[in-house]
């Protein structure tokens, strides 16, 4: 491979990184690339010595992905973090990926729950407006305590997904600073 | 070697290269290459995270030789976490050292 060959896999293995970030890597390469000419090797040599340029641009992508959950966790720049941690490796399917899906339903049935509490008076209200005659004074009562209980369920689960998911994140770093395979992969 | 470790090895050999004196890319990846068997370009995402995990700070010298250059710099923050490193290195080391040594003894 020569220069201009890795530099544009490099190039085409960041597209999706912001101009800016993506520029800024490519030049630190193209620098490498002067040097080592001026130091008498060839282009091939030098991009042999560095190795394939998309398992570069994986452990680049990794660590922005990375940044990027942390600045604002959204579920989209989650997903793509705990992805971009999965692409490290095969081993890191099992390390990432089951405990996001646990965490992920375990968040999601804890909403479902709180929130189908919440809406147990308008399932009432729904029956009298149905059958009129049906009216339960219990039923009535029961559903606005249930209710009540919905409400506090997702506050608490407001609490919980935030803390989790930022726990989760810390996870990931760590897991992308233990994976990735910094030296040559034998 | 295995990967992990690895990974952790390379983080301290530039971190006590850049202890020493402010260096560029190239010139840390030729004298840790000259000593230890890596994938070149896998330092450049390494030095890029330590940047944004304020372990070094960036900035541009001219060289007489060609283009100017990207130097590294340690940060004070980079040199408390040098100090820990090389705490847990020496530790593991050791531990290393003393289960060959007993290994040796019951052959």
């Amino acid at each position: 491979m020569n220069r201009e060959q890795f530099i544009d896999q490099l190039n085409r293995s960041l597209r999706r990184l912001p101009n800016e970030e993506r520029l800024d890597i490519v030049q630190d390469f193209q620098e490498h690339f002067d040097i080592g000419l001026e130091k008498g090797k060839t282009e091939e040599e030098i991009a042999a010595s560095l190795g394939s340029p998309a398992q570069i641009a994986k452990e680049l992508l990794a660590v922005h992905y990375l940044d990027k959950a942390e600045a604002k966790t959204s579920a989209g720049n989650l997903f793509r973090a705990a992805w971009a941690a999965v692409g490290l490796g095969f081993f890191n399917i099992v390390i990432v990926l089951g405990p996001f899906i646990g965490l992920a339903s375990l968040l999601l049935s804890g909403w479902a729950m709180g929130l189908s509490l919440l809406v147990s008076p308008l399932v009432v209200l729904l029956n009298l407006i149905l059958s009129p005659k049906s009216f339960d004074l219990f039923a009535s009562f029961a559903s606005i305590g249930l209710a009540g209980l919905g409400i506090l369920m997702s506050i608490g689960m407001s609490y919980v997904s935030r803390k989790a998911l930022k726990g989760f994140v810390s996870y990931l770093r760590y897991n992308a600073k233990l994976v990735k395979g910094g030296l040559k992969h034998e | 070697m295995n990967i992990q470790f690895k990974k952790g090895v390379l983080e301290l050999c530039v971190l006590v290269l850049l202890d020493k004196q402010d260096r560029y890319g190239y010139e840390l990846v030729q004298t840790i290459s000259e000593q230890i068997a890596i994938s070149e370009g896998t330092v450049y995402p390494l030095l890029r995270r330590m940047t944004k995990e304020d372990y070094c700070t960036t900035y541009l010298r001219e060289s007489n030789e060609g283009p100017s250059r990207k130097y590294y710099r340690l940060t004070d923050k980079g040199r408390t976490y040098l100090r820990q490193l090389k705490e847990d290195w020496q530790a593991f080391i050791h531990g290393v050292h003393q289960i060959l040594r007993e290994g040796v003894h019951d052959e």
